[in-house]
């Protein structure tokens, strides 16, 4: 890349995240990536734990 | 706050304003059926006529997975499964 | 992508509460009363009524989506029940 530039970012990382979630859900925005938050937090927390494998490891479907 | 019910258009709201509204209440709803399914009993139909059950313990939203526990399948039980969301066609539990 | 997946949240709310049938891959069929479908995945989530007075409920993966037909439209009562299900939870806790 020829034109890398040597400015910071001028977006700070959830920022554009943000945004995007204003632009779909509006006024709950925030509700909704509260939720999410909580549902992605309860995966991980049992992936952390477990480690669980895929099955079938080869997808049925690609 | 009260979970949003009302799906009748509001007086005076623009389109973008509805369609927000309206993609806010299906997600909220999809998004309190996931977490409604977690220690349930789910049975699978997977493609290629797979069917399996298993507990069903948490949805991944970023990846599409959903992590079980006790699935149940035509060679045996694996304790804890990763199935893909892409592997799935169809879910059912009882609340 | 499926014609389903296409819809907006104002076509897809317009299924909500009434009784349809869903073809999906592999020629499965599904029936139900639609509570909800996910404007991330546009899979469809159907509820159906036990004789026993419990019900079921049925999430159809967007992506396997092939038609969805309405069947018949939902009354009070029905409409009553969707509306409370899976709502019981602490609303507080999702609150910004």
């Amino acid at each position: 890349n020829t034109h890398r530039s040597v400015e910071p970012p001028s977006e700070r990382p959830g920022e554009r995240r943000q945004a995007e979630m204003k632009r779909l859900y509006g006024a709950s925005a925030a509700k909704i990536q509260a939720m999410e938050a909580a549902v992605q937090l309860n995966f991980n927390k049992h992936c952390d734990r477990k480690r669980p494998k895929y099955w079938p490891v080869i997808p049925l479907k690609f | 706050e009260a979970p949003e019910t009302q799906e009748s258009p509001r007086l005076g709201e623009s389109l973008e304003c509805q369609e927000q509204r309206a993609r806010a209440v299906q997600r909220e709803r999809y998004l309190r059926s996931l977490l409604a399914m977690g220690g349930r009993q789910v049975s699978f139909t997977l493609h290629e006529g797979v069917r399996v059950t298993a507990c069903f313990g948490a949805a991944d939203l970023d990846v599409a997975n959903f992590y079980v526990s006790q699935l149940q399948t035509p060679i045996g039980v694996q304790a804890e499964a990763l199935l893909r969301c892409s592997d799935i066609i169809a879910y059912t539990f009882k609340p | 992508m499926n014609e389903w997946m296409k819809k907006t949240p104002l076509e897809w709310q317009d299924y909500i509460y009434k009784e349809v049938r869903v073809t999906a891959s592999e020629k499965k069929e599904y029936k139900g009363w639609v509570l909800t479908t996910d404007p991330v995945s546009a899979s469809i989530v159907l509820v159906n009524f036990l004789e026993d007075g419990s019900m079921s409920v049925t999430g159809v993966m967007g992506h396997a989506v092939q038609t969805v037909e309405t069947v018949s439209d939902g009354d009070r009562r029905v409409r009553e029940k969707l509306m409370h299900l899976f709502m019981s939870g602490d609303c507080q806790a999702y609150s910004p």
